[in-house]
């Protein structure tokens, strides 16, 4: 475990680590603290410092470009909080936090740090974006994840092309470099981002250096983005190979001038020599830089603010009215004007606005509010004027006053404001504030186009089809307004392009207006299969000839489908087929109900409840349905490898009477044979490696229907195992998933690729249309588009939904069913032979202290092979159980929800908690015998308190009873009890007067291992349970050879791989 | 003084006492002060086109050709520019550069406050030319208070060169006359500085320099941050705070490349080989596409 940090010093990002303060034992540590030669000896090495080698490897795993040796690595100091002779650490990962009374104070301490250089540190930050950790163990920090939002700055700046050259004096020679030039928002972005910055960031000083840094975070932020900024407009152009034109090299630049270019081109920018020549270089450099830099160190930024013209004329409506034609639009044209004013708004603080016209001759509270050291406000007045100037007639002629303060415009002009002039002048580091109507988007009222639809009529019985082509008319309108073809042409006679109907104003851009009239005289009607219009409802259509597509304006059954699909009219409940042996919620119902609407027209579903809501039992439901009525075509389950045992007894439990297959294993059925035994079974159950590998038997089948469960493993669509399931045919696809898929953009193209082909588009269109404007851009609309596109295929509700909480019980127990791992089936066979031989040989007491040990080691394998071995080997990919707990916890802490972790073995109980916290990078609490009362108490208390650990880890024994942490709504036994009432003793630590939620209870299972047979005992025996199971394990030592033989012996579809 | 080898060089050699003789070459000079307009007229603005015109009024022919070739492949080596004077060398056929002089006639002060009085009414006049621009109006400020912003006449130039021609003005004198004129575009100050008021001056007595900010020459040094000490509370010091979704704000590529330096302009007197914007221009459209990969990193879209 090792906790990256890095600090700006000295024109670097400086790498250092902290670990826990018990690894100091560990070889790798002291074995650097040596090698790590600090000249000063004043401070002391902080306890947590990673030491150099911890630190090299880590760096080695996590970024495949840094490679780097003992000799990178130098001492430096590290300025942190710290109470009596420690440091606090930066995460109770490390150590944790003393108790609140004491009062920390600043303290030098010596830490093992590598400077990085640019091009290194945007190595690493790359890797850095929006995750918690960078590889097992590997956790990134608050203050390194801030410098990757930094370098992010740094990137937007770049791509705006917000940066000047510049020749700056460094020692004894001259550096060219590119500079960020922070204008206008710019300014705001830079301060507030210096705000949000851990101090930390900062902490770094050279080895035995005076007293603690205190340069502004602002300066070190700006020095940082100066630095990378300047790193990436220069590899740019080192990359796109046009540093220096060929066969100058070597030559001697002919003036400072070429040395200057050629040095912004190159790699570091050093420039040597010529000191006068450079000097005079500079100065130069400087004064053309000037006009940029006295409006960017400016404190205040002029801003224009259109203003709409006062809404007093009804009456101005007159004159349109008297043109008869488009009387009943109710449209009417402002005579007075608009009006652009001139603002100042103050950087510091944006909410600060002075009125230019009150500025010219301040007096008064104006005058004092101006009154910013050297700041002439006349002079950045003029200036900044004369620059819009160029961009504007508008502000050009006001300038005729002698205190100009804005100016008016008509509504041609204004239209060209809010639709040209505005960006202009934001981009040339203007503000610019406009009417809200504008600026919110999806609101403004425009001209478009729409399609009118009449559903044909069905003839007979024929079923209806999305494949169906209909015809439909095309229709002008403007906001719910029908518009004929005459009042389309007296609208273009107005040649107003921003005019008021009934109060609200609409944009009547004279191109549109054109561009509809040329589409409708040419085409009044227009044809498409029933699925094209249903995607065209749901906005996927482009505007035909450049207006604005509105929709779909349908009559009949098709209407009925839009409506049902966008949620507005509710969809039929169906009825739960009896053959389906359980009883589904209501919401489950709804869920099912669901599923059969979307079917019934070959349209393509995304379930993506939270976890524990039933999405199985609702599929399971619904391939009951399809089985009886698609003449009993077979269904897909496509599933990760540690899910296979879990749907198996799912569907034994709820569809007993479906045949079940599970596809998987060395000794699966193969090429003709399959396709056989498939077709006789109503489910096969699969998994994503196969679908890759037996794509070309599985797509030999038709598919009643396929699901694709954890369906975000075909997140990424050029994947092999994303192409496989695109490939297979079925008559309907189902996606499970309890991620929001909704929320992640890029994860959504082939989720619905493989759900509705073509309803997103090509990839590339995708990537144009929605990803780059949503995830770049925030661009709310698109994202609003991409939303109703959707929305239909996908279901998602949560437990805290209303209407689901209603239905829910208080408390939900599920079982889990997980597989084992090669290693961990080999290790499990072992010791039952071993077993098998001493039970043999040994009798009485000996026997069934043979029998307890057997049980307690065949547990132990369950758990984990490393449990089991006790050599505190590797922990991750070698157990069915962790690895099924791992990607539950993940759904359970992406929606912020906490969680109890139960297992009867101290030892796993570590194993756990280290495995969870090098995976999420987050502290996971144990709870084990050995924990004091004290601390046991300071755990709950935080476990319990708001923003506090998610992941509680806790031995049945020391945790079982007497705790209060209803802050979980997760419980997971990782392992079994013989007896359920301990079990359920332990559950009620979440479940407990305060519980204001619903608790979810995940009981473990081993398929096919003795776990089973457990399990499979306590249901049968629930009556029973107290006199026989619960006296302890006492009884097993009682059963027969024969019956011992069965209950250790493991089945064959026990192995997952 | 010169040596008749040389005049071939510093002369327009064809009409000269009607015999011909073929010019001998100049020294190809190094490092010089290149012309950024490529052929055709010089100066882009009407300010600096209004200068070139007084230049190419005095009727000296072919000269007018040859100081321009000088100015474009770089012939003049420097240029000082102080109130109502030039100083400049270039380099000829001799190995020692010529020294070239001219002399601008001066407007007293009284009349720079009338004009000062005459532009303040309107805010444009001091707007433009702080934003780099010479308002086309100023002219008709100048003519109202009886003067001349551009020098008009012959007798309100004084030119003088080193070289051995005759003629005055010579080529060498040309080439000076037409970079002058270039950097013009840039900066509209500087034909009021060689009429004898500095930017600062102007500024001052314009009402711009008259407002309560004082001192009207804008120190472009940065503001001097305060220190700000480490904290020694843990959250703040490990944790820091975090930003709106919409920190970043909409990010996307310019429609027009490297729209900064385009504003500031040509680079003052520049002597590179390239041409400054145009060499300036290819970095901005590398960069610009980068800094967006960089940028768009949080959610990588896999289409590889």
């Amino acid at each position: 475990m090792i906790v990256f940090h890095a600090a700006f010093h000295d024109g670097q990002l400086w790498l250092w680590g902290e670990t826990p303060a018990q690894s100091e034992i560990a070889v790798g540590k002291s074995g650097s603290r040596s090698s790590a030669k600090a000249k000063s000896r004043r401070e002391k090495s902080s306890p947590y410092d990673a030491g150099s080698q911890a630190l090299l490897a880590a760096l080695a795993d996590v970024t495949s470009g840094l490679r780097m040796g003992e000799d990178a690595v130098s001492p430096v100091t590290a300025w942190l909080p710290s109470t009596g002779d420690q440091p606090l650490a930066s995460s109770p990962l490390i150590a944790e936090a003393p108790s609140a009374d004491v009062r920390p104070a600043l303290a030098p301490w010596r830490v093992t740090a590598i400077p990085l250089t640019s091009a290194e540190a945007v190595d690493l930050l790359c890797g850095c974006v929006d995750r918690e950790v960078l590889g097992p163990g590997i956790i990134v920090s608050r203050d390194l994840a801030f410098w990757a939002k930094a370098m992010r700055f740094a990137g937007s700046l770049v791509a705006r092309q917000q940066f000047l050259p510049d020749l700056e004096p460094v020692e004894d020679f001259y550096r060219a470099r590119w500079r960020p030039v922070f204008a206008g928002a710019d300014a705001t972005r830079l301060s507030t981002l210096a705000r949000a910055m851990p101090h930390a960031c900062r902490a770094l000083t050279p080895s035995g250096a005076g007293g603690p840094p205190t340069t502004s975070a602002q300066r070190v932020l700006d020095q940082f983005i100066g630095e990378i900024g300047d790193y990436l407009v220069r590899s740019a152009v080192m990359e796109a190979g046009s540093s220096w034109p060929k066969g100058r090299n070597g030559h001697v630049a002919e003036s400072a001038h070429d040395q200057w270019l050629q040095a912004l081109r190159g790699s570091d920018g050093v420039i040597d020599g010529g000191p006068p020549e450079l000097a005079t270089l500079a100065a130069q450099v400087c004064e053309w830089r000037r006009p940029i830099s006295v409006s960017t160190l400016s404190p205040f930024r002029l801003c224009f603010r259109l203003e709409e013209p006062p809404e007093a004329a009804q009456g101005n409506g007159e004159a349109v009215r008297k043109r008869g034609v488009i009387s009943d639009l109710d449209i009417s044209i402002s005579r007075s004007n608009w009006h652009v004013r001139y603002i100042l708004q103050s950087v510091d603080d944006p909410s600060l606005l002075i009125d230019v016209s009150d500025a010219w001759n301040a007096k008064g509270r104006a005058a004092a509010a101006l009154k910013r050291g050297k700041f002439n406000p006349r002079e950045f007045l003029l200036s900044a004027l004369g620059q819009a100037a160029g961009l504007s007639q508008g502000i050009e002629q006001s300038l005729k006053n002698a205190a100009p303060g804005g100016y008016d415009l008509g509504s041609s002009e204004a239209y060209q404001f809010l639709t040209e002039k505005a960006w202009l002048l934001e981009q040339a580091g203007f503000g610019v504030l406009l009417p809200a109507w504008w600026t919110r988007k999806g609101t403004k009222l425009r001209l478009s186009m729409r399609a009118n639809v009449k559903s044909p009529k069905m003839q007979g019985g024929s079923r209806l089809s999305l494949e169906k082509i209909i015809q439909f008319d095309w229709e002008v309108a403007l906001g719910d307004q029908v518009l004929s073809l005459k009042e389309l042409e007296a609208l273009a006679k107005l040649k107003a392009p921003l005019v008021r109907m009934r109060g609200q104003w609409v944009q009547l851009s004279a191109d549109e207006i054109q561009a509809a009239l040329n589409f409708w005289r040419k085409r009044q009607t227009g044809r498409a299969t029933a699925r094209e219009i249903v995607q065209m409802a749901l906005g996927k259509a482009n505007a035909p000839g450049g207006v604005k597509f509105e929709g779909v304006q349908a009559q009949g059954w098709i209407s009925d489908l839009l409506a049902q699909l966008e949620g507005h009219r509710p969809f039929a409940e169906m009825e739960v087929p009896a053959e389906f042996n359980g009883t589904l919620r209501p919401y489950q119902i709804r869920g099912y109900s669901w599923l059969a609407f979307l079917k019934q027209w070959e349209l393509g579903a995304c379930l993506a409840d939270d976890m524990g809501l039933g999405k199985t039992a609702e599929t399971l439901a619904l391939i009951e349905r399809e089985w009886s009525r698609n003449g009993h075509h077979p269904t897909l389950i496509v599933c990760p490898t540690s899910v296979i045992s879990n749907w198996q007894k799912e569907a034994e439990r709820f569809t007993p009477n479906l045949p079940v297959m599970v596809h998987h294993g060395v000794a699966r059925a193969k090429g003709p044979a399959f396709k056989k035994e498939a077709s006789r079974h109503a489910m096969v159950i699969s998994s994503y490696s196969l679908l890759q590998r037996d794509a070309a038997i599985l797509q030999e089948l038709d598919w009643g229907v396929i699901v694709l469960d954890e369906a975000q493993n075909i997140k990424n669509p050029e994947t092999k195992q994303a192409r496989a399931a695109r490939s297979l045919k079925a008559g309907f696809r189902i996606a499970l998933t309890g991620t929001p898929v909704e929320n992640n953009v890029g994860d959504l193209w082939a989720i619905m690729e493989f759900l509705n082909p073509g309803m997103l588009g090509s990839q590339t269109e995708f990537k144009r249309v929605f990803f780059v404007p949503i995830q770049v851009q925030r661009d709310q609309e698109a994202a609003q588009r991409l939303k109703r596109l959707t929305g239909p295929f996908i279901l998602r509700r949560l437990k805290t939904d209303k209407k689901v909480i209603a239905d829910l019980p208080e408390k939900m127990e599920m079982k889990v069913f997980c597989n084992l791992t090669k290693e961990q089936a080999t290790l499990y066979a072992a010791v039952v032979k071993e077993a098998d031989k001493s039970l043999e040989e040994s009798e009485g007491i000996k026997r069934k202290g043979v029998v307890l040990a057997t049980l307690s080691k065949l547990k132990q394998v369950c758990n984990h092979p490393a449990q089991f071995l006790g050599d505190n080997s590797a922990i991750p990919g070698r157990s069915g159980k962790l690895a099924r707990l791992t990607e539950m916890l993940e759904e359970v802490l992406s929606s912020g929800e906490r969680a109890l972790i139960f297992t009867q073995f101290a030892e796993m109980g570590q194993i756990i908690q280290r495995h969870l916290q090098e995976t999420f990078g987050r502290e996971a609490l144990f709870l084990h015998g050995a924990v004091a009362k004290k601390q046991r108490d300071r755990m709950v208390e935080r476990f319990q308190a708001d923003g506090g650990p998610p992941l509680f880890v806790l031995s049945l024994k020391a945790g079982g009873t007497g705790l209060n942490l209803t802050a979980a709504s997760h419980v997971f036994h990782f392992d079994r009890w013989w007896n359920p009432a301990v079990e359920n003793q332990a559950t009620d630590r979440a479940f407990r007067i305060g519980q204001s939620r619903n608790v979810q209870v995940h009981k473990f299972v081993c398929g096919g291992t003795l776990e089973e047979k457990i399990d499979e005992m306590i249901e049968n025996k629930k009556e029973i349970a107290g006199s026989i199971v619960g006296a302890g394990e006492a009884w097993l030592t009682e059963l027969s050879a024969a019956q011992l033989r069965e209950l250790f012996a493991l089945r064959k579809d026990a192995v997952g791989e | 003084m010169g040596y008749r080898d040389d005049w071939d060089d510093s002369d327009d050699s064809y009409g000269w006492g009607g015999w011909y003789r073929k010019p001998k070459p100049r020294i190809k000079a190094r490092g010089g002060i290149k012309s950024q307009s490529k052929r055709g007229a010089f100066g882009e603005s009407w300010w600096a086109k209004r200068w070139i015109a007084v230049l190419e009024s005095f009727n000296i022919g072919a000269r007018l050709g040859r100081g321009r070739s000088y100015a474009r492949s770089g012939q003049v080596l420097s240029i000082d520019i102080e109130k109502g004077e030039i100083e400049a060398a270039v380099q000829g056929s001799r190995p020692k550069p010529y020294d070239i002089k001219i002399k601008v006639k001066t407007i007293p002060a009284a009349d720079w406050k009338r004009v000062a009085k005459a532009l303040d009414r309107e805010a444009i006049f001091a707007a433009k030319l702080l934003a780099g621009e010479m308002p086309q109006e100023i002219e008709q400020v100048f003519k109202e208070v009886g003067l001349s912003l551009f020098p008009e006449k012959l007798r309100d130039l004084e030119t003088d060169c080193s070289c051995p021609d005759w003629s005055n003005p010579c080529k060498h004198i040309a080439a000076v006359y037409y970079l002058i004129g270039e950097e013009f575009d840039r900066d509209p100050f500087l034909i009021f500085k060689l009429r004898g008021a500095t930017r600062e001056e102007l500024i001052k007595m314009l009402s711009a320099g008259a407002a309560p900010g004082k001192n009207s020459e804008t120190d472009i040094e940065e503001i001097e941050l305060p220190p700000d000490p480490l904290a020694t509370d843990a959250a703040v010091f490990w944790g820091g705070s975090d930003l709106a979704d919409d920190f970043f704000g909409e990010v996307r590529l310019p429609p027009v490349s490297a729209a900064l330096p385009k504003r500031l302009g040509n680079f003052p007197f520049w002597r590179g080989s390239e041409r400054f914007l145009e060499a300036i221009e290819a970095i901005y459209a590398q960069a610009s596409p980068y800094g967006l990969d960089i940028f768009s990193l949080q959610a990588e879209f896999q289409d590889q």
